[in-house]
């Protein structure tokens, strides 16, 4: 217990506070990491040949909807900010990603084709470009993330959407591709505005580099550091921030900061995944991509997973983009069902199946609710 | 010259939809404090039951429903309206009764996140077959191909004419007296006081001893009602009828919303100002500058207002209690 | 002077002035805190008692007056910077962070001054891993105060409503304040933990040095 002297000029002097330096982290520390690259490479490997191209693909769907969905959390879930238009950082770092690679490739390997194996060339300027496209849209989240400093709930909902929308419509103006690499040499800097990324139709003739293993790599880090971050101090001011601003401020979180972070964090993993979007096979990715449509998609994975739970909305995401494939027949009723799953939600159980636990912590709880509670 | 006439013209239009529809959104919220994002849907759903109605009374006096030859009587116009703003009144009831007072204590992402379920439901319903059905429609014509003002401009090729047909002065006109009605409702009656009353506290106004779930009702019922009124007039005036999903119908709505906001949310006249302002800026800044960002005019605008003067041209700042 | 005090005064506040409208909720308020003070605010209720706090605190921005800590202006300054030069209050009306677990919502406090970087988050480096260590093993000894260590894990609303009195108190201390600010701290307490608390936060007082300023209607508490 500490005692504290009063002297004049009281300087309360704070803890000693370690003296490890910098970036040193024992071994372990990167296990998670490697395991889930190690998981994600043994899948690549098996999983195709087991389960035929048709499954794969929707696996890889799936892990990409894990990704935005987690990423939605980090800044809607754990922080509270409600932001509905999620879609638009995906679509910004799909769409820059995909400039780097195909413009890239033609200009270096003249062609657009994908070049090399398996952890080849091709694939390490992939992702590059996917964690250039991360960094554009993390830019963008922060140009977003502005706003909610001073806008409550709704209307930073609104300006959200907007940006979403806006970015909509401008890809939409987006002059047609060029697919000829002697033309991209001899293109001046006035061809590149709008950006030839295809307009309305979308962005094709990407080389389409996105596996299984990539899905699996991203993710990973994605969910470690999601979960990292949840645990740690800054988690606790990102829910301290959802929970009660007034209380936060009072108790020395600085608000904004953990806003405009959380808005970053949540684009930059987006536009991670917004690459492995546009580069997947048999998809070409478009401008309805950035729109109020697709981010009302990976909305409803939040609610529906629980507000701040990371498993939850993992597994809100596996169900939510496998399910509908399986029942292909009512794709009508599907959008009916989810807004009727969206207001039974929120009449019912407003926190999400899990609320802010993880999903092993709910089974976990089960066997302790009896000490819990006091009289 | 001319065009200059004809932008200002559908800018005038136009604004009177946007200020009916926003006069729905700044009602709502003025009451709750939330954004109806269900709102923009009643608007597409007034326009499609009064395509429907159409459909079942044209035949009724021996018209063809799709290209009638002659235009019908004047009270068809008057039924659908009518009719269309009584089936939304009532949706507006029902919503609010079933979605949102359940919600009436929960925090304000809840209901605004059941908001936009709503909208979803709204829109998707509609498209179902025995519903609307997805296939874009065209609405009939009701009235008559009149030309009440013409107004001839000399141009480079001989003169060019505007004018001002039946469908636009109807058009006008129902705007007019539905605005001045809600005015002189709001403000120069013992309902219109209950609601701003209401607005201003609901626990102090219960105290008082004023209904307010049954305000709050007739505040959505008064709010789809108009809501309906603009679908119905924007139908008469661009009779393309498309499925939400195909844009136009949801901007209407969103840019309504964004009138609302830059009148100051909350404000009735404000949402009227707003609605003429947007559509300034809208048909203006597409005639002029480049109509192919013609949403991203108002979006933006929208950012602009509601970082630098976030309570709007009219309203006035609240703070939060600690 | 009452053994304890200083001559030196900690926070000073000089002719506050706070309008809301055509409300004037503080008018010319001054008061000076010295060191190791233990004083009350008093006042029929809508007097503006918790709005000077809340002018204290930076919640609200004094439309004229001067607030100074050791000193230092704290006028304009937003919240966390006045938190973090050492001024902390708990609240009228409890609110603690009803998701997160009595531990949390301590160390929410208490981390105050860590460094609390990205990277070593992420990465869970050795500095981040002593970092967060530290910060529980002190949240811990804090709820220790009030005999709550053992609740440590439960969530913050689950606890009765004194304790959770209590743990708003250690949750304003974790942030190592100079000042502390109680607002109605004994509100809904029976007769003896009122006892209880007005004891133990003069240890407190004594044990940190920390300078209180306290709002209470009772009375005898303030006394």
């Amino acid at each position: 217990m500490k005692n504290s002297h009063p002297a004049a000029g009281a300087t309360r002097r704070p803890q000693t506070l370690p003296t490890a330096s910098g970036l040193r982290a024992p071994w372990f520390s990167f296990g998670p990491y490697l395991v889930g690259i190690a998981l994600a490479a043994a899948l690549y490997v098996t999983l195709p040949a087991a389960i035929g191209p048709y499954y794969s693909r929707i696996v890889i769907d799936c892990g990409i909807a894990m990704i935005l969905a987690v990423s939605l959390n980090i800044v809607s879930g754990m922080t509270g900010q409600f932001s509905i238009g999620h879609a638009g950082f995906m679509a910004l770092g799909g769409y820059t990603a995909g400039m780097i690679t195909y413009y890239g490739s033609l200009l270096w390997w003249g062609t657009a084709a994908r070049h090399g194996g398996f952890l080849g060339a091709g694939d390490w300027f992939f992702v590059v470009a996917c964690v250039v496209g991360g960094l554009v849209a993390a830019a963008a989240g922060y140009l977003v993330g502005l706003p909610s400093l001073r806008l409550r709930g709704d209307y930073l909902a609104i300006v959200t959407l907007g940006f979403g929308e806006i970015l909509r419509v401008v890809l939409q103006q987006t002059d047609k591709v060029m697919d000829d690499a002697a033309a991209v040499r001899a293109s001046a800097l006035a061809d590149w505005w709008p950006p030839p990324v295809g307009g309305a139709v979308g962005f094709d003739g990407l080389p389409k580099y996105t596996n299984l293993f990539w899905v699996g790599a991203f993710l990973t880090v994605t969910v470690v550091a999601a979960y990292r971050i949840k645990q740690s101090s800054i988690g606790r001011a990102m829910l301290a921030v959802r929970e009660d601003e007034v209380a936060a401020q009072a108790m020395g979180v600085d608000i904004a900061k953990t806003k405009v972070r959380a808005f970053v964090l949540a684009a930059l993993f987006a536009g991670m995944a917004g690459g492995l979007f546009a580069h997947e096979p048999g998809l070409i990715i478009s401008p309805k991509d950035a729109g109020f449509q697709r981010s009302f998609e990976y909305l409803i994975m939040t609610v529906l997973g629980g507000r701040g739970s990371i498993s939850g909305v993992m597994l809100a995401a596996v169900i939510l983009t496998a399910l509908p494939e399986f029942l292909r027949d009512f794709e009508q009723y599907r959008l009916i069902v989810y807004a009727l799953l969206l207001i039974g939600m929120m009449l019912l159980r407003p926190q999400g199946l899990f609320g802010i636990h993880e999903i092993w912590q709910i089974l976990g709880r089960r066997g302790k609710t009896a000490q819990e509670s006091e009289a | 010259m001319a065009d200059f006439v004809q932008t200002l013209i559908t800018t005038l239009e136009i604004g009177s939809l946007y200020a009916l529809i926003a006069l729905g959104y700044t009602m709502v919220y003025g009451i709750l404090k939330f954004i109806n994002f269900a709102h923009s849907d009643i608007v597409v759903l007034g326009a499609w039951i009064s395509f429907t109605l159409s459909s079942w009374i044209l035949p009724a006096i021996g018209l063809d429903p799709h290209n009638p030859a002659t235009p019908p009587p004047f009270w068809v116009g008057g039924v659908i309206l009518v009719a269309s703003m009584v089936a939304c009144g009532l949706v507006g009831f029902l919503i609010e009764r079933l979605a949102y007072r359940p919600l009436r204590n929960a925090p304000r992402l809840n209901v605004l996140i059941t908001a936009i379920g709503v909208s979803l439901l709204l829109q998707n319903v509609g498209q179902l077959d025995f519903v609307f059905g997805p296939s874009p429609q065209k609405m009939p014509a009701l009235l008559p191909n009149w030309s009440v003002f013409s107004f001839s401009f000399p141009s480079s090729g001989g003169t060019h004419e505007i004018s001002i047909g039946l469908v636009d002065v109807i058009l006008f006109v129902t705007s007019a007296v539905l605005m001045l009605g809600l005015e002189y409702l709001v403000f120069r009656t013992k309902l219109g006081t209950a609601m701003r009353a209401v607005s201003y506290s609901p626990t102090t106004a219960a105290l008082m001893g004023i209904p307010v779930d049954r305000v709050v009702s007739f505040t959505f019922v008064l709010g789809s009602a108009l809501a309906a009124a603009a679908g119905f007039l924007y139908a008469m005036k661009y009779p393309g009828l498309n499925q939400p999903a195909h844009t136009i119908w949801v901007l209407l709505g969103l840019k309504a919303f964004v009138a609302a906001v830059i009148g100051g949310i909350g404000n009735v006249r404000g949402a009227v100002v707003g609605g003429f302002v947007i559509a300034f800026v809208e048909q203006f800044g597409a005639y002029y500058v480049s109509s192919n960002y013609r949403d991203v005019y108002v979006f933006a605008l929208l950012i602009v207002i509601l970082l630098v003067q976030p309570n709007g041209l009219l309203g006035s700042p609240v703070r939060d209690k600690v | 002077m009452v053994p304890g005090e200083s001559t030196a005064e900690l926070l000073r506040a000089e002719n506050l002035c706070l309008s809301f409208g055509g409300l004037k909720a503080v008018q010319n308020f001054s008061f000076g805190l010295p060191l190791g003070a233990l004083y009350g605010l008093i006042g029929p209720n809508g007097a503006g008692k918790t709005t000077v706090f809340n002018l204290l605190t930076g919640v609200y921005r004094p439309d004229s007056g001067e607030i100074r800590l050791a000193g230092e202006s704290l006028v304009g300054r937003k919240p966390h910077e006045i938190t973090a030069a050492g001024i902390a209050r708990t609240f009228q009306n409890i609110r603690l962070f009803p998701d997160l677990s009595v531990l949390d919502n301590v160390c929410l406090a208490g981390q105050l001054r860590a460094s609390q970087r990205l990277a070593g988050t992420v990465l869970r480096t050795t500095h981040h891993r002593q970092e967060e260590a530290a910060v529980r093993a002190r949240c811990l000894e804090l709820l220790g105060l009030f005999d709550l260590r053992e609740r440590a894990e439960m969530l913050a609303t689950s606890l009765s409503y004194g304790h959770q009195r209590h743990l708003e108190i250690v949750r304003a201390l974790a942030t190592e304040p100079k000042v502390l600010l109680l607002d109605e701290p004994a509100a809904g307490l029976n007769f003896r933990e009122k006892h209880a608390l007005a004891q133990s936060i003069r240890d407190l007082r004594d044990r940190f040095g920390v300078a209180i300023l306290l709002i209470d209607h009772d009375m005898k508490l303030v006394m």
